[in-house]
This record gives C-alpha cells, structure tokens and sequence, in this order.
C-alpha cells in the first residue's frame, strides 16, 4: 500500500499527527520503541499507545523517515516553508527515529531560543530517544546545550532579581531557583542511570553524568558523597562495567580535592578551610563526629582526614570483595588500580604537606592500625576462605613520623571512630598473594599478576 | 568454571588471505545501490562516509574508480557562508565534516575547490578560551574536535593561525592517571579519544608530554586473546578500536609491544569472503568504516599489498608527501 507519492504524502502526516496527539494524550509517555510488523493494517494507525509505551510499527517506518528527514532538509535550504509548530513536530518525529541526526537537534536549537520550545520538553524528548538510543552522542550533545541555557537563565533571573527588589521576595526567589537546579541535577542523573542500564559501559552517558556534575554541582560535597554511596550497589550489581567504575574513581577524585588540604593557600588552622557542605547525615562517615562548627581548624582538618581515610578504606574493602565474589574481572582490578594510585598520590602529598605544618597528620598513617591486608583476611575469613597471612607483618611504609604522640588520640578514641586500615605497597602485594594462592581461575591469575607487575613498575619506580 | 573473558573465537576455517579486489568492488559499489532509508539514516555523516570509501581505495591502489569531479562538487556545495562544511547538503556545518572534506580533497589533490581562507577563519572561530575546540558554533568540547582542528588546519598547512600552546593545555589536562586520554577532563581513558589526542599531540610536536611506557601498557592490555584490541576494559575486540588502539601504538613508538601475528589474523577474519568489505567482527555485516579501518590496520601491520598508512591521519603515506607533512612519531 502507499505506494504513490501523494498517498505515501499523506499516510506520513497523518502519522506524524497520530505521534504529535499520542503525546498531548499521554504527556508520561517514557519509552518508545518500534514494533516489528512488516504488513500495515488497515483502519489502523501504525501509531501504538500501550500504557506509557509509545510504539510504532516496523512497516511505516521506511516511508516515514526519509520524508520527514527531506522536508526538514528542504526547509534548511530555504526551499520549503515549515511553521514552527510543524517544524517542532516533525524534529520530534526525525529524532526518535534517527536520534543522531544533528541538524535536527540545531533546528530545536532555534526553536527554543526564540521560545516556541522549552527547554523541559526538549529534555524529555532527548529521554525518550535514549530509552531506544542509549548510547546517542548528539541526544547527549544537546542535552548538554539544554542545560547550558537553563544554567544561564537561572542566573540571569538570580543577578536581575538581587538588583532593586524587596529583601524576601529575592530570598523566596533565589529559593525557587536552587530548588529548580536540584530537580534538574537530579532527573539527570535518572537519565543517565537509564541509559547506563541500557547499554553496558556507556561512555557517553557516563562522561555526561561527570558533565553534568562538574556544571551543576561543582563542589557540593554532599552531592558528591550521595552519589558515591547510591553508586556502590549499581556498580556492585554491573562488575563488568569500566564507565561506571570510572564514575566512581571520578568521585572519589572530586572528594579529595574537595576535603584535601591545599597547603599553600589554607592551612590547616585556618577556619576557612572548614567546608560548609560537608554533610552530617550523608552515609559515608558512619562514625561522625561533632559538627564541625564545634572543632578548632586542627581537629575539623582531622576529622576530614579521617573522613578520607575512611573514603579509601572503604573503597578497597569494596574492591577486595568483589575481585574475591566475581573472578576474572579486568574492570575490577582496573577500579583497584585506580583507588590504590589515587591513595598514593593523596598520601604523598598529604605527608609533604604536614611534614612542613608540624608532622601532624602522618601520625594517623602509622603502623599501629590494621592494615589493609589484615582488614582482607578478616573479610575472607568470613566467607571461609584463605588468604595469606603474610599481610599481617607490619607495614614499613606505612611508618611515617609514628613515634609522635599524637594528643588528638584519647579524643578520637572517645569519639569511638576507629580508624581504619590503609593501604600500602605490601599489603596489596598480600592481596594479590592471597588471590594467586586461592585462586584457579585463569583470567583472574592473569589480573592479579598484571596488577603485581604494575604495582612494581608504575607505583614502584614513581619517586 | 568456564573463562568468562568478553572476546570471540576465530573459527580454524576463518579466512587468513587479504581479498582486496573483492573490498574494492564492495566500496565501488556501495552507494549506487543506496536504498532509501538507509541512505537517509547514515546522511548525517556522508561526508565521512565518502572519505573512509575513498580513502581505503587510494590505500588499495584504486582511487581512479570513484567519481572524483561528483565528489569535488558535492564538497563545494556543502560549504557554508562560515567557511564550514557540513555531512551533505542542507545539513549544518560541523568540524567532524570539515576535516574529511580536507582529507578527501587532499587524496584528490584539489584543496583548492575550497574557500581555505574561510575555513580556517571557522576553525580559528571554534577554539574557546581555555585552548579548547567547539565542534560547531553550539558550543560542545570534545578532545575530539582538538584533533579535527589541528589536523585539518595541517592539512591546510595554517596550524600557526591558532593558539596552538593554549590548544596543547587543553588536551593535556584530560589525560588521566593511566596515561590515557577521555572526551573532556575527569572522563575515563578511551582508545578512539587517545588515537585523537596522540595525534594531536603529533601534529603540534608535543608527544614528549605524553608517559609513553605508561600509555603503551594500557594499550597493550587491549589486546584479547582472539588477538583483536578493543577500546576499553571488558569491551568486546573490534576492527575499528583495532585500528585506533595500534595507530596510537605506532604514534608513542610501542607498536612491538602487541602480538602482531595474532592482530592480522583477527582483522583477516572481520573479511566477508562473498561480499568484500570487512565487520567489527568476525561474521558481523562489513561496512566502509570498518572496512576502511581493516585494511588500513594491516598496513600497519606491514602488509605490503597495501600502501603504507600514515597512523596520525590515516591517509596513504604518498598523499602526505606531496603536500610535505609529516607529523612526529616516537621511536
Ligand atoms: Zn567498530
């Protein structure tokens, strides 16, 4: 059927209607898709709204998609005149068929800035692309160009609205803006869940979940710390994926930097330094301690020590884990390697630092904790299985300045947080023994001797 | 318990000879049979489309068989009153497209056929103030358009015309802790973006900055045991990251590091023996990408049948020559 260029005409806007009513119908439409069905049915659109499932059927497609794609293109050479309603509906239409087709995205663009289109609505197209495109680059291209425009809206309304009006009606406005932004930043990252669960180490919808922090949450550390803690089960449940792990890496970057001390400009005695958004109900630091507001700068740059400290240790307990729970994952010793440099290189650092502000933190390295290796013994022992107990030597590099009383130590035991073990060349060196010693599975020998190896060579040789 | 390692099996009977004739009539042909739908779908990215076709014939020795005055003036037709150029006519103007038009118009000999001065205003117009590069006037960073720019405007021999030490910082801050490079700073290593920033760093005589022992290990843990490469940790291997993984081997001066036997069997493999061309993988439908990226993987490898590659550009050696460029490589 619909063979001639006239019926072919009028079959494709009669569907293009049929999308454009499906979504006045049902604005909760979340996922589209095309059902196969090689045959067209007739007195029947090819348009199927089942629940909030948008369908079309597999036989229209062919026509559809090269008219759509032609009027829009014979617009963009002038040769063709669409009103902006039209040309709104058939971008909707180009888009969830062939979500990469730039120019479409562009002709959006125009629409939005001159306001036949808002910003919300191209999101939520953009989203229901993703449910059948995952993996998109231009879909993610322009979310990002959204976003931007509600990012220099929100401030633009922010600067006019502190300039001449009343005192409360700016506080009750730039409320509804920040609560605008967090419900923004937080359907985001739904997005990005999504297409992360549709397609496995989705690189695109990763590097725009780092994106979209980097833009919308820069510095807010609790951000940073929920999204940590909401990561671990996903990442525990998707061992195979990099991207994922790498969002956790990022995290834990960002956290650092946001808690480190930066010798040179803040040291440690300066109240400044304290942060205001450290969170005091966010899950992470299970011990906490008094709200910062009650310490001296030395003991709220001690408390974010230890919340660091307890960051890595957590992490290797986790990484520890699920190497042991799920053999022959190179993305998991990838992750290792990762958090192990990131601890090295914080650690190194952190001593330079406090060896020229009195010796105070490397205390809190010495060899009187646990180590990481005796913390991996522990967590086996408990599933029944065995790791070398080489690990519970005592750890030389973790000796720093560990003959220095530290008077902090009563008040931390009081405090009952415990400090945890941290890593060091050779605990993870028993780590890697123990795997080889327990384990016959040949991918994860091959991890664990890489691991070795780049241990020797990359962190080995480093100065 | 059975290996789980995401990688394919070459079967014993998977063919091992290089079939060019049958790759050059599947490119010689692909497009003349182009089916409505299909061709709409792939429009946005023609212009690379025409340059992985014709690039891969040049490699074979067959470049004389595409029609080269249609493709000179679909080019001229696709640049913009900005001095861009877009995938085809009536679509907008992007750097993605602008740099294949070059590298097609220098297989051809033709630069000329373009309004240079204007594109390299448009390139120069992209670059923000950090060193980045737009794609297109919307404004997306990507270390992938770093690349474009500087490998177009070599091309065009006019790298001077922006601020290539600012250029360099950018690409610089997204390297990461395993000597590779991502899209943006803070994103994961990728082989397709560390092809892109090695050449980069090429083609502004940079790569001492780059830990090349460091990248080259990760580069070389791409290699699975089928012998292809893939593009990240537990992806499956593929012709195309096969290829971006060994031309930024070859840029850092470590291509011995991989098994190089076992990379030419996997790619031989990827060949469709009925049709020509060559897939992802083996058995998977070919396409000009990939075939394009199979062949020219092999004259990496040293196959002599094909001409040499040039790994930063990926445009036969002789075609650099004659317009004298030649970009860094590390020993
Ligand atoms: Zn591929």
């Amino acid at each position: 059927m619909a063979e001639s260029e006239e019926e072919v005409d009028v079959l494709v806007q009669r569907v293009v209607k049929d999308i454009t009513n499906a979504f006045k119908r049902n604005p909760n439409i979340d996922e589209i898709g095309v059902i196969p069905c090689p045959e067209a049915r007739y007195n029947r659109s090819p348009i199927v709204l089942v629940e909030n499932k948008l369908g079309v059927e597999s036989w229209c497609v062919k026509f559809l998609l090269p008219y759509v794609h032609n009027k829009l293109l014979l617009y963009r050479q002038r040769k063709h005149w669409l009103e902006r309603e039209a040309l709104a509906d058939i971008t909707c239409t180009l888009l969830l068929l062939n979500p990469d087709f730039t120019t479409a995205w562009n002709v959006r663009k125009e629409l939005l800035q001159c306001g036949v289109l808002n910003p919300e609505k191209d999101l939520y197209l953009g989203k229901l692309a993703l449910t059948k495109f995952p993996k998109s680059p231009e879909t993610w291209i322009h979310r990002r160009w959204v976003l931007q425009q509600i990012l220099r809206q929100c401030s633009a309304m922010g600067r006019k609205h502190q300039q001449g009006e009343a005192e409360q009606a700016d506080a009750e406005r730039s409320q509804q803006l920040s609560d605008h932004l967090a419900r923004t930043l937080h359907q985001e990252m739904k997005v990005c869940s999504d297409a992360a669960c549709r397609y496995p180490s989705n690189y695109n919808a990763w590097s725009h979940r780092i994106w979209v922090l980097q833009h919308m949450a820069k510095g807010n550390v609790k951000v940073f710390h929920d999204e940590l803690s909401s990561m671990r089960l996903w990442v525990s449940m998707h061992v195979s994926d990099h991207s994922g792990f790498h969002y956790r890496q990022f995290l834990l970057k960002e956290l650092i930097t946001e808690l480190s001390l930066t010798p040179a400009s803040t040291p440690p005695s300066s109240p400044q330094r304290r942060r205001s958004q450290v969170p005091d109900s966010s899950p992470p630091p299970p011990s906490q301690g008094p709200a910062n507001g009650e310490l001296s700068g030395a003991e709220a740059a001690a408390e974010e020590d230890r919340q660091l400290l307890q960051l890595f240790h957590q992490e290797v307990e986790l990484c520890s884990d699920l190497i042991q729970s799920f053999p022959g994952h190179e993305t998991l010793w990838s992750h290792r390697r990762h958090v192990f440099y990131l601890w090295h290189h914080w650690r190194r650092e952190h001593q330079h630092h406090c060896s020229s502000n009195g010796g105070n933190a490397s205390v809190r390295l010495n060899n009187s904790e646990p180590t990481l290796a005796e913390v991996g013994a522990q967590s086996c022992a408990g599933r029944g299985e065995s790791v070398n107990g080489q690990g519970h030597a005592s750890d030389a590099m973790e000796v720093d300045a560990a003959s220095l009383p530290d008077p902090r130590d009563s008040k931390r035991l009081k405090r009952g947080a415990l400090l945890p073990g941290t890593p060091g060349l050779p605990s993870e060196h028993s780590f890697v023994s123990g795997v080889l010693d327990s384990c016959g599975n040949p991918e994860q020998r091959r991890f664990a001797l890489a691991y070795r190896k780049w241990l020797d060579t990359v962190i080995g040789q480093q100065p | 318990m059975g290996t789980q390692v995401k990688d394919v099996i070459i079967k014993p009977d998977a063919t091992s000879t290089l079939l060019l004739d049958k790759h050059a009539d599947y490119i010689a042909a692909y497009g003349s049979k182009k089916d409505d739908y299909e061709y709409t779908l792939s429009e946005y990215l023609r212009m690379s489309g025409i340059y992985w076709g014709l690039t891969v014939m040049d490699l074979m020795g067959q470049l004389h068989r595409m029609n080269r005055q249609e493709i000179i003036d679909f080019i001229k037709a696709c640049q913009h009153e900005c001095g861009g150029i877009s995938a085809s006519i009536g679509h907008d103007p992007h750097l993605l497209y602008t740099l294949s038009a070059v590298q097609i118009l220098c297989l051809y000999d033709s630069v000329d056929a373009l309004d240079v001065d204007k594109v390299v205003e448009y390139i120069k117009g992209l670059q923000q103030e950090d060193g980045s590069f737009a794609g297109d006037k919307w404004g997306e960073i990507d270390t992938r358009f770093s690349f474009c720019a500087v490998a177009t405007l070599a091309l065009l021999g006019k790298m001077d015309t922006i601020n290539v030490d600012k250029a360099v910082e950018f690409v610089l801050s997204c390297m990461n802790f395993d000597g590779g490079f991502g899209c943006r700073p803070g994103s994961e290593s990728h082989a397709g973006q560390i092809y892109c920033c090695s050449g980069f760093l090429s083609l502004t005589g940079q790569l001492h900055q780059v830990n090349a022992d460091l990248l080259g290990w990760w580069l070389c843990e791409r290699q699975l045991p089928s012998g292809g490469l893939n593009g990240r940790p537990e992806k499956l291997p593929d012709v195309c990251y096969s290829w971006w993984v060994l031309a930024s081997l070859k840029i850092i001066g470590r291509i011995h590091w991989i098994d190089k036997a076992k990379l030419r069997s996997f790619i031989l493999a990827c060949q469709d023996e009925e049709t020509g061309g060559f897939a992802d993988r083996p058995g998977d439908m070919v396409d000009p990408f990939h075939t394009l990226f199979g062949v020219a993987g092999l004259s990496l490898l040293g196959d002599e049948q094909i001409k040499p590659v040039n790994p930063v550009l990926c445009m036969p050696e002789d075609v650099l020559q004659r317009i004298n460029l030649q970009p860094d490589l590390l020993s």
